[in-house]
């Protein structure tokens, strides 16, 4: 019996257009699975459409920005589409900004898509109509950030660290259902997000950042088979942890 | 953006009181110009400007008037 088949089983995937979101989609497709992708900008997921493997996948349109009640929304989305096996919340920005840039609003642009979006879509994954009955695995993308320290990026760490000590108390609240949490580190990874950074960055810094990696810059397909390990049986053992994938990064 | 209120935004990413900067003052004369205001100035720019500058040039700038000449085309 292969456990990275994912075959007959649902999973919402939000971020889903571009980077670690789309990559996961693309894997997680083919591995047998039927997604439920979500992101932004309709175009963009009906290109992903096109491109999994497979039959019967689906988008809704979101905007985490907004504070709309998510719970509600993926609770909505398991009784219309189907029962979710899980859910892969890859959607998230980042802003390059000293702390004396910090303003209100973009602290909560990144508070709302990276945390409250998170919590809010495992309360509706966690309701007994949303999710399959011998449960299923919540993976949120958090990142490195959250680990290890770097000048201008205060908010963004704030806010993946945040995911970091929630999926330890997710994981012992929802054990009872059967239901795992985790999250995966990332270091950096490239994506159109990371193109950003760099622009940001200028060569000097980056051609820096770059010597740092001892396994050099990831790519998006490296977070997206960390991923699919924990939505699969593999991982029926681990919750409540934070994997790291990051090229070594932060062993040194 | 009219170019005065720029400035003021300058001093605030300098931790200046409002109204320090005129323009002809070189940069390296100020301690708060380093390569965290350096990025701040990305992120300012960004962010009130809707345009982004080029890392190299803005660490290239000498003076505050080099600054502003890099975001011209969104002053007044």
């Amino acid at each position: 019996m292969n456990p990275f088949d994912l075959s007959g089983r649902t999973y919402l995937v939000t971020g889903a257009s571009s980077g670690i979101g789309r990559a996961t989609c693309l894997l997680l497709s083919a591995w047998g699975a039927r997604i439920l992708a979500v992101a932004r900008h309709e175009d963009r997921l009906r290109a992903l459409m096109a491109e999994l493997a497979g039959t019967g996948h689906l988008f809704e349109r979101a905007d985490f920005e907004t504070e709309e009640d998510w719970a509600a929304a993926a609770k909505e989305w398991a009784e219309r589409h189907g029962r979710l096996h899980g859910l892969v919340h890859a959607a998230g920005v980042q802003t390059t900004e000293p702390l004396r840039m910090l303003d209100a609003q973009s602290f909560r642009r990144m508070w709302n898509i990276h945390v409250r979006a998170a919590m809010l879509l495992t309360k509706g994954f966690a309701c007994r109509s949303a999710h399959a009955e011998n449960g299923g695995s919540v993976v949120f993308i958090s990142s490195i950030l959250a680990l290890v320290g770097q000048p201008a990026i205060s908010s963004y760490a704030a806010t993946k660290g945040a995911l970091v000590s929630a999926v330890r108390a997710l994981a012992i609240e929802l054990a009872r259902e059967h239901i795992r949490v985790n999250a995966i580190a990332p270091g950096y990874v490239k994506t159109p997000m990371f193109e950003a950074v760099r622009q940001t960055l200028g060569e000097t810094q980056f051609t820096a950042l770059n010597r740092l990696h001892p396994l050099g810059f990831g790519q998006p397909e490296d977070v997206a088979y960390a991923a699919g390990f924990l939505l699969s049986d593999a991982a029926r053992w681990i919750t409540g942890t934070t994997l790291v994938v990051d090229g070594g990064f932060t062993a040194q | 953006m009219k170019t005065p209120d720029f400035l003021r935004l300058l001093d605030e990413l300098l931790e200046l009181p409002a109204g320090t900067l005129k323009g002809a003052e070189p940069l390296k004369s100020f301690y708060q110009w380093d390569s965290l205001a350096n990025v701040g100035f990305i992120a300012l720019v960004d962010r009130h400007l809707g345009m982004s500058v080029d890392p190299g040039k803005i660490a290239a700038a000498e003076t505050v008037k080099d600054l502003l000449a890099l975001v011209q085309e969104k002053l007044e």
